[in-house]
């Protein structure tokens, strides 16, 4: 792409500063840790991070960790969307149950999700369901208030033209109420994703019961500071992947659709 | 029997500090296939009225009887063509044609077939696939028009459907809603600020009072069809329309009462502020869904 400010070229494409950055970035690190200021076991060479990565992706390790964690992930987060959004929806559409379970989800809203830990092990023993337990009630509030607010903020024309055209009950809610608070919804799954992300890795630290977060558990218990990292850089790839990929993806259709960019 | 009967509607809003009463007992009959304009001051509760008999609103006082029976609830047999159309921007513009008959369970095919039909009708048919943002005004009135005949209803209600619309299309408009009128015999209802819009449509037209308003006079309107906005022969009737409007647009203070030149027929003085009312009025309305 040229540099001049021609009006076709709306961006300007920063691509190659970006891997002129990463270049630099791990060539900083590479004489860093060469330079023998810290042993090598302490601060890993980035080589010694790629083998890792290498030897993880070969024997399976890695895949099986990011696997579980992703399953794990997975149906948490689809319980807290379907919760989410039933919640959601009855709170905008009955003011009594706003008040009233309304405020309480505002208040658990503020727990972070690693804080559930105790209970999820107390209730569910350390288990597959304790740690989805964790992710789906650290997720689902987020994915509850934005959908409040999407109803809430629905035209009330359009409500009102589905009901004259025939539209009630479970047909309202499929056909208008939820494509029409779509685009509020997508935020709230983003932030739900972004709880259960984070609450995953956590909990499964904590649960040491296999996963990724349990990968960096043992990292540390084996003092295994490449593994952390190698680790770290998965959970920091997928975490970028799903929101650049999936929701961005998501995100364009529907403000394409809708006219809104 | 008259296809519908208004039978001393009132109602009331709360308002911050005072009880407004928009209607002040409304009665009105509407014979099958008549096409009635119901023309107002800006604010006298036209629209109120519309909604009440589309059942989207509740009267505190008064009847609506449809096909002699009285109906409370809203449903597909008295349907609403919205001012700003209030198209589904979720769905194309053939999906927002089919959602009602979607929503009654039609099967697909025949759903097609339907909307292939209304699309044809009002010329949409190679904009089918397109979102509405992607319409002109005139267009998403007509994506509305044809969503509202889809459903086959025995009236139709529209409020004022054109007030958006350029000069243009908005005549041509007004020829296609009476050929739409004269094929399908729907019994229409059609509020509008127009006088001109109002005579040249209406087979009569229904003059509302200022607040608390009701109906003043109903004026039947058998000039011959088609019938163009610029027609001289029906200059005479929209001054008689005019003189019955005028003194309750000076009753209502509204911006509307000023000039006395057929200009005030369009009454375009008043659309800014009522824009602004109609903003206002849909937060109300949207905390308490
Ligand atoms: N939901 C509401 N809450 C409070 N007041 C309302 C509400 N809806 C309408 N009103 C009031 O009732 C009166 C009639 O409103 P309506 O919209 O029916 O008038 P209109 O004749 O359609 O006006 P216009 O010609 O400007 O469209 C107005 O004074 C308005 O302020
Ligand atoms: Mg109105």
């Amino acid at each position: 792409m040229s540099l001049s400010a021609s009006p076709s070229s709306k961006k300007r494409s920063y691509a190659p500063h970006k891997i002129a950055f990463y270049i630099g970035l791990v060539a900083v690190w590479q004489l860093v840790a060469m330079s023998g200021v810290w042993p090598s076991n302490i601060f890993p060479s980035p080589y010694e991070v790629g083998e890792d990565l290498v030897y993880g992706a070969l024997d399976g390790s890695l895949l099986h960790g990011f696997a579980t964690s992703m399953w794990r992930l997975a149906v948490g987060l689809s319980i807290s969307i379907a919760g989410g959004v039933a919640l959601g929806i009855v709170m905008a559409r009955r003011e009594a149950f706003n008040q009233t379970v309304g405020s309480l989800v505002l208040g658990l809203q503020s727990i972070p999700s690693i804080a559930w830990v105790p209970l999820g092990i107390l209730w569910f023993g350390l288990t597959d369901a304790g740690i989805i337990f964790v992710i789906a009630i650290g997720a689902v509030f987020a994915v509850t208030i934005n959908t409040y607010t999407g109803v809430k903020n629905i035209q009330p024309h359009y409500i009102e033209a589905a009901r004259n055209m025939g539209a009630t009950g479970g047909r309202l809610i499929t056909d208008v109420l939820i494509p029409a608070a779509f685009p509020y919804m997508i935020s709230g799954f983003k932030q739900g994703w972004a709880f259960a992300w984070r609450g995953v890795i956590g909990a499964e630290l904590l649960f040491s019961y296999l996963g990724l977060g349990y990968m960096l558990y043992v990292g540390r218990s084996l003092n295994d500071i490449s593994q952390i990292i190698a680790v770290m850089l998965v959970i920091m790839a997928t975490g970028l992947a799903v929101d650049a990929v999936l929701f961005k993806k998501l995100e364009l259709k529907v403000m394409s659709r809708w006219g809104l960019r | 029997m008259a296809k519908l009967e208004a039978r001393g509607i009132t109602k009331y809003f709360e308002h911050e500090s005072h009880r407004l009463q928009a209607l002040g007992g409304v009665n009105l009959k509407v014979e099958s296939g008549d096409f009635v304009c119901l023309v107002g001051p800006s604010g006298c509760g036209k629209s109120t009225f519309l909604r009440i008999v589309a059942g989207l609103e509740k009267p505190d006082g008064g009847q609506i009887l449809f096909d002699g029976r009285p109906v409370t609830e809203t449903g597909p047999t008295r349907i609403m063509v919205f001012q700003e159309g209030a198209l589904f921007p979720w769905l194309t513009v053939r999906d927002n044609v089919e959602f009602g008959l979607k929503v009654s369970g039609i099967p697909r095919e025949k759903r097609a077939e339907v909307s292939e039909r209304y699309l044809d009708m009002m010329q949409l048919t190679k904009f089918a696939g397109s979102y509405t943002h992607q319409l002109s005004t005139g267009m998403k009135q007509r994506v509305a028009i044809a969503r509202a005949l889809v459903m086959d209803p025995d009236v139709l209600l529209m409020d004022e459907p054109f007030a958006a619309l350029d000069a243009q299309t908005k005549d041509l408009l007004l020829v296609e809603t009476q050929l739409i009128w004269a094929r399908t015999k729907k019994t229409i209802m059609f509020v509008t600020h127009n006088v001109a819009e109002a005579a040249v449509l209406g087979t009569k037209v229904a003059v509302f009072s200022n607040r608390p308003s009701v109906v003043k006079r109903e004026i039947p309107n058998d000039f011959p069809r088609p019938r163009v906005p610029d027609d001289k022969d029906l200059i005479d009737f929209q001054h008689e329309i005019l003189q019955e409007l005028r003194p309750e647009v000076r009753k209502g203070g509204g911006a509307g009462a000023s000039g006395a030149s057929k200009d005030d027929a369009d009454a375009e003085g008043t659309v800014a502020g009522e824009e602004e009312k109609k903003k206002k009025k849909k937060k109300k309305k949207g905390g308490t869904q």
